[in-house]
């Protein structure tokens, strides 16, 4: 086995990582910019080494001095983490020539997969369902009818260099075709300077599921289920679980029998994940792209399946089969995941800063991958995602009340965090049955004040009116001649002069 | 000591007394009846981990942020930002208020980040919801708008600056 892995990243992920380490004997190099010098992944990896200023670009990012720093530490393997360098096929083809292990898929994969079109194409060939829709330029409104009729109603006309909704018309039957398609076009001419119109089916009440799949580098590849990662803002996902509650058991083998196929097609190895929009009502799904790392919301899949993800990707990428088989593999009860974020839950602005007190939840059957810790400032410069809070329960309604539960025991202070909003969340109507879609936030969450709703708002105005007081006293008694005996000196003058 | 405090847009008068053994505490929301609790000290109790605090059958953890006339009141996973004034620092903000700048002729940066880019120039007329600048923090743009018409009279910083949480970014004649 390794002795010793280079984790070339920081956070939560990078904590995750040593402590697959630590628990198969191997050491550990965390490395750090100049804004993580206090970053807990620093604390608690055996070594660490320095590479480069704050921004991401010259550290994180930075290829020589990460490799560098692996001939430094003496490090025979680099696990990437998701995010910088996980999916740079440069850098894996890089450690490859440097003879460092890679914990990942191979440069040729990460490649495959990176360039939308070729994934689609390569996943066409390989079996896998993609949106139906034009198989390329739709010159007039009479060829847009011709499409229509064989990718079935509704349809979306995109510009092909459209963007930001502009360019494009939904259209749900024949009719509306021939206005759609002039409006779709004037519409790309007036902002891109180009008029060429593609057609896609519209997926309607559309969900993200996505399913874990892991290769050897013997050929062995295996499926680990779904999760579902609907709920999200601007494509950022804020809440996953695993099972979803909208796949049937059919489809969910169907998927994941797809999913393997499509990964032996390529020659995948490691951890990596098939991304599907999901129709709920008629319960189709087409590939949108695959990512060729370990996934955030990786930990729900381990939570229900009992796999070790992190441990499976440094066995494979040692030269070792999968320690399981498919048929080891059942989906155990329900996982949820909330990704706590240092930002407004409101504006969804980020809010770094330093942290006062951080006390992380605890009890049966919940995970929590933090890099919080009291007085730790939040540098400005990376991901605003601190922590990740992971619940288990036999049924689906178990785990979201033991989330809930957490989220009330998580004590973070100093900063703002997205914990209300996932309160919030785990209260809609929408997420309780199971029917909310990506369109969710947008649509039905509502009025984003109404989070918090769920304390006596007395709480909080005593508390901070006997601390206010207190504030006083204590400046009051300490520092005589300090600010507030200066301006009642000031109001006594203005009385007198009054 | 008597504080004026605002709510999700309620105003409130509270008074704290303190008596040897119990926190003696008015609070009325304006307009409406005043209600009196008598909190023994015993249950607002400072610790390492914040003030332990139990209120009406319930116990909370509770940590208070500030001074001056905001606070943030931290319990359960949930916060209030709470502006709370007594008379010296009404006094305090009466004064500041008529020398220094107010707030609305002027944008601030809210956070620590870098500029990105501005999208005004001195001399412009903007109308509200008008994008000023985009700043950048934690991966995000953000997009500062004008929230009232008026023209910019100064830009202190450009495009590629770090900046400070509350530092001066744009000046503003009505």
């Amino acid at each position: 086995m390794f002795k010793k892995i280079l984790i070339a990243n920081r956070g939560e992920i990078a904590l995750r990582v040593i402590r697959a380490c630590r628990e198969l004997g191997i050491k550990s190099v965390a490395v750090f910019s100049e804004a993580d010098r206090n970053s807990l992944h620093v604390i608690l990896a055996d070594e660490a080494y320095f590479v480069g200023p704050a921004p991401s670009k010259e550290s994180y990012l930075n290829v020589d001095n990460i490799v560098k720093a692996c001939k430094d530490s003496g490090a025979e393997a680099v696990h990437p983490g998701y995010g910088f360098l996980s999916e740079n096929t440069d850098f894996a083809a890089r450690l490859k020539k440097e003879g460092i292990a890679f914990i990942g898929p191979s440069p040729e994969c990460i490649d495959m997969m990176g360039d939308k079109i070729t994934a689609k194409k390569t996943m066409q060939k390989a079996g896998v369902p993609t949106v139906p829709g034009s198989a390329g330029l739709v010159p007039t409104a009479e060829d847009a009818i011709k499409v229509a009729k064989e990718v079935g109603y509704p349809i979306l006309i995109k510009a092909t260099s459209g963007g930001g909704g502009k360019g494009m018309r939904l259209v749900h039957k024949e009719s509306e075709v021939k206005a759609a398609f002039k409006a779709a076009q004037n519409e790309a001419r007036n902002f891109f300077g180009d008029d060429q119109v593609y057609i896609e089916r519209y997926v309607q009440n559309p969900k993200h599921i996505e399913i874990q799949v892991f290769g050897d580098k013997q050929g062995n590849v295996i499926h680990l289920y779904e999760r579902e990662c609907s709920i999200q803002r601007r494509h950022q996902k804020i809440i996953e679980e695993s099972p979803s509650p909208s796949v049937p058991k059919d489809v969910r083998e169907k998927m994941g029998d797809i999913s393997v196929k499509a990964a032996k097609a390529i020659g995948y190895y490691s951890a990596g994940t098939f991304e599907f929009i999901f129709d709920s009502i008629t319960k189709e799904f087409f590939f949108m792209e695959m990512n060729t790392r370990l996934q955030v919301e990786h930990p729900i899949t381990e939570m229900v399946t009992g796999v070790d993800l992190v441990k499976e990707q440094i066995n494979v990428a040692f030269g070792k089969p999968l320690s399981v088989k498919q048929t080891d593999i059942v989906q155990r009860g329900h996982a949820i995941e909330a990704r706590i974020c240092a930002e407004d839950p409101v504006t969804f602005t980020p809010n770094p800063g330093l942290i006062r007190r951080c006390r992380h939840p605890q009890g049966p059957f919940i995970r929590v991958d933090s890099y919080a810790y009291p007085d730790y400032e939040i540098p400005i410069h990376y991901d605003p995602m601190i922590a990740k809070l992971i619940a288990w329960g036999h049924t689906r309604e178990e785990a979201i009340q033991r989330l809930n539960r957490a989220l009330d025991e998580f004590t973070l202070t100093g900063i703002k965090t997205n914990i209300p909003l996932h309160k919030s969340i785990l209260d809609h109507k929408k997420f309780l049955d199971g029917s909310y879609t990506t369109q969710f936030i947008e649509k039905d969450f509502g009025d984003l004040k109404d989070m918090f709703r769920f304390l006596d708002d007395r709480v909080f105005l005593i508390s901070a009116a006997i601390e206010a007081y207190n504030g006083y006293k204590e400046r009051g008694s300490w520092k005589h001649n300090e600010l507030p005996s200066k301006w009642k000196n000031v109001g006594r003058d203005k009385a007198l002069r009054g | 000591m008597d504080f004026q405090a605002k709510l999700k847009g309620k105003d409130y008068l509270i008074r704290v007394d303190e008596q040897p053994k119990y926190w003696g505490i008015t609070l009325q929301e304006k307009g409406q009846k005043e209600e009196f609790h008598k909190i023994p000290k015993e249950h607002f109790k400072r610790m390492d981990q914040g003030v332990s605090f139990l209120f009406d059958e319930s116990s909370y953890m509770v940590d208070v942020v500030g001074e001056g006339t905001q606070y943030t009141v931290y319990t359960r996973g949930s916060y209030r930002e709470i502006p709370l004034y007594n008379d010296e620092s009404l006094l305090h903000e009466s004064l500041k208020g008529g020398g220094a700048m107010g707030a609305s002729d002027s944008l601030k940066s809210g956070m620590p980040g870098k500029i990105v880019d501005i999208m005004v120039v001195v001399g412009d007329n903007v109308e509200p919801g008008q994008p000023l600048l985009i700043m950048e923090a934690m991966k995000m743009e953000n997009e500062m708008k004008a929230t009232h018409p008026c023209v910019v009279k100064e830009i202190l910083v450009n495009k590629g600056d770090s900046v400070e949480s509350g530092a001066l970014l744009i000046k503003f004649e009505s």
